[in-house]
């Protein structure tokens, strides 16, 4: 292992968060940290053991407790979620246990905590309610951090070492409310996607961030130079003078790349040639809200609902949802909030909802058929709407519509929400917008029906694709299916542009389709001009746009429909993009991914 | 939440408080209420326990209220033991009767 401890290595994973960051590692969470001894002690360290397990517990704790005041603007939902983490660190079972495994098993304080943590969980799985079982996930993680200060790991980087690039196996959310960000230069971790919770951190606080990093532990030592370069996905250890020397002057261009597109994002999204578009933002809390308008969003054109059921232990009241929307909407206004109503699958775990086994959830109980499926759940998050958008400018959708029976299936159960208000006197939205996510074959073919009945449609790229594909974009082997620019994807958001039209509704693209430089002339061309996409793709998006123009577009457009093979599409439109910005496209994560 | 019957007695010196709870809220004894209920008995000195059927739970643990698995409907003994063993129990039948 010694002679590793310099070797150059160059490790891929996913670009979670853009930029560059050049700095010294180091990690706070490793998979295994070593293990404990397995020796016995003797009676007379008892009271040692107990005393540094004590230690251990209260620091933990405090870790927890104190987190609160060193986040800024966290959510009631993680702060539920830290008292909840910092009650099961000073359990009183917890701590009988390991201190019987101590006296009477003779182990010292870390093997006592361990064996303490895994006869609790052992009782969590005899548990046949899924929402309380699933909370087994918080005693592992309280009991991990607890452990590693046993073994002498502290979690949190010591403010005296200065900036570093931290570095994980993991990072659960309690892991990342603990780090200060001032102290950190980027993130890279083992484990995770682009839909992980570290890469929204990440995005949030503008750090670069490459996550699913395999290898990352074995390569990196704490104190280790190293590269973290967010834009392509790669970490670089101990880099090579030249390699180092190449990412210092690209950190160089970057910023001054960033710096003009913060001056840039406040003009209007207007091509050259003056044909005026709308750019908005996907959000998925009310933190990333507040980033919106910085960045030059006008509005929200997506705001993910779920993580106000995920993130927290329990099932929201319609109180917390509407002060949730409410802080939104009131904040935004007088521009457009978009909430999408839940969309999960019966897969995620949540508070009330059958977790079932399904052997093929992505065409199961999920999205609009799980609200649908739980009314009492849907009908809830109505009222809140409802409520919610007197105080601006709000619009509801559904999601995963098939067709025109779920629907108006739906718009009933907005009309019992409404009526349920009425009785209860409480002032809700007259004229509430209600639009319809275009994500499946079914609905691309019964646009011009759904337009009929909708207020405007907004077309769901990541998974409409999945679906007229057949693809699932996770899997590797298949993956390279997965094609935006497939003739039989352009077709269908022609189809239904051309409904939305025909009934004079609006059509927007909220997925990721809406930001791929490479798709964003064609959409235009084709006539949407309503964008919303992940925060942080806003100001280069704007960027793009004022740098178009219509007819070259549509000329564009019409050599595409002329040649109909998608390869050919792909190469045309690289060309031209490429050909117009080759500059800005290298700074550009072309691989960026996220839920739509 | 309510309670049924209510119980109370002295034997020698130890206090005991007995009553029988109903769960009554939606999502029976989930993540919050277990936090509340559990920082509510660590507030007394008496020994306070919770049973549904063979499982026994010490209030003061939010893990032992959790692994109760106490969904709505849910029927509960308690019983408080030693000092303070009427207010914790008093204290705690509030909470279940849902104030």
């Amino acid at each position: 292992m010694k002679e590793n401890l310099k070797k150059h290595r160059i490790l891929t994973g996913v670009a979670a968060s853009s930029g560059i960051a050049v700095g010294r590692a180091l990690f706070i969470n490793r998979a295994s940290g070593g293990s404990f001894s397995t020796e016995i002690i003797h009676p007379k360290h008892f009271v040692r053991e107990e005393k540094r397990l004590e230690r251990a517990v209260a620091d933990q704790a405090c870790e927890f407790e104190n987190a609160e005041t060193k986040v800024r603007g966290m959510s009631q939902e993680q702060s539920d979620l830290l008292e909840a983490y910092s009650m099961i660190c000073r359990d009183p079972k917890l701590m009988e246990l390991a201190r019987k495994a101590i006296r009477q098993d003779r182990l010292p304080a870390g093997l006592a905590w361990e064996k303490a943590v895994r006869s609790v969980l052992k009782s969590f799985e005899k548990i046949d309610v899924p929402y309380l079982r699933e909370r087994a996930e918080d005693v592992k993680s309280v009991g991990s951090r607890v452990a590693a200060r046993l073994r002498g790991r502290k979690a949190e980087p010591s403010p005296a070492l200065g900036c570093r690039v931290i570095m994980a196996h993991d990072l659960t959310p309690a892991d990342t409310l603990a780090l200060a960000p001032e102290n950190i230069l980027a993130l890279a971790t083992e484990m995770g996607g682009q839909t992980s919770h570290t890469g929204i951190l990440a995005r949030g606080q503008r750090l670069p961030c490459v996550v699913g990093v395999t290898g990352l532990e074995e390569a990196a030592r704490d104190g280790a130079m190293v590269i973290v370069d967010g834009i392509r996905g790669l970490v670089i250890v101990n880099p090579m003078p030249d390699e180092l020397a190449a990412y210092q002057k690209k950190q160089e261009l970057l910023n001054l790349f960033e710096a003009r597109l913060r001056q840039e994002a406040h003009l209007p999204a207007k091509t050259e040639d003056g044909c005026r578009v709308r750019v908005y933002g996907n959000i998925e809390t009310t933190n990333d809200a507040l980033r919106i308008r910085d960045l030059g969003g006008e509005g929200i054109g997506l705001y993910r609902t779920e993580f106000g059921y995920l993130s927290r232990l329990d099932l929201p009241t319609e109180e917390e949802l509407y002060a949730d929307y409410t802080r939104i909407v009131r904040g935004m206004a007088p521009d457009r909030v978009v909430l999408r109503t839940l969309d999960i699958g019966a897969d995620k775990s949540l508070a009330g909802i059958p977790k079932l086994e399904e052997s093929n959830p992505v065409l199961g109980l999920r999205s609009i058929r799980l609200s649908l499926y739980c009314p009492d759940l849907l009908r809830s998050q109505c009222r809140a709407i409802l409520r919610a958008a007197t105080h601006g400018n709000a619009a509801l959708m559904f999601p995963m519509v098939s067709g025109l029976r779920e629907l108006r299936q739906a718009k009933g159960i907005i009309e019992e929400a409404r009526r349920e208000l009425l009785e209860r006197g409480e002032p809700c939205a007259e004229n509430l917008p209600v639009g319809v996510m275009i994500e499946l074959p079914s609905s691309v073919f019964l646009a011009p029906a759904l337009a009929k009945e909708a207020d405007f449609f907004s077309i769901g790229s990541n998974d409409l694709i999945q679906y007229i594909l057949g693809v699932d974009r996770e899997n590797k082997y298949v993956s390279y299916l997965y094609q935006p620019l497939h003739s039989a994807v352009l077709e269908a958001v022609r189809q239904v542009v051309e409904a939305a039209r025909q009934a004079g509704i609006r059509v927007s693209v909220c997925g990721e389709m809406a930001s791929d430089p490479f798709c964003l002339p064609l959409l235009m061309a084709m006539g949407i001009d309503e964008f919303s996409v992940t925060p942080q793709a806003i100001p280069i998006l704007k960027y793009l746009i004022r740098r178009l123009n219509m007819p070259e577009l549509r000329k564009l457009l019409a050599q595409v429909y002329d040649k109909v093979s998608t390869e050919t599409t792909r190469r045309l439109m690289e060309k031209y993009m490429n050909g117009r910005f080759s500059q800005e496209l290298q700074f550009i994560n072309l691989g960026a991914k996220e839920d739509a | 939440m309510a309670h049924n019957t209510e119980y109370q007695a002295e034997i020698e010196t130890e206090v005991i408080f007995t009553a029988t709870v109903t769960v009554l809220n939606d999502w029976g004894l989930h993540a919050r209420p277990a936090a509340n209920l559990a920082r509510i008995a660590q507030g007394f000195a008496a020994d306070i326990y919770l049973n549904a059927g063979e499982h026994n739970a010490n209030a003061k643990s939010i893990l032992d209220i959790l692994t109760l698995a106490a969904t709505r409907h849910t029927t509960l003994t308690l019983t408080c033991l030693g000092t303070e063993a009427k207010e914790a129990g008093e204290a705690i039948l509030r909470f279940f009767a849902g104030k």
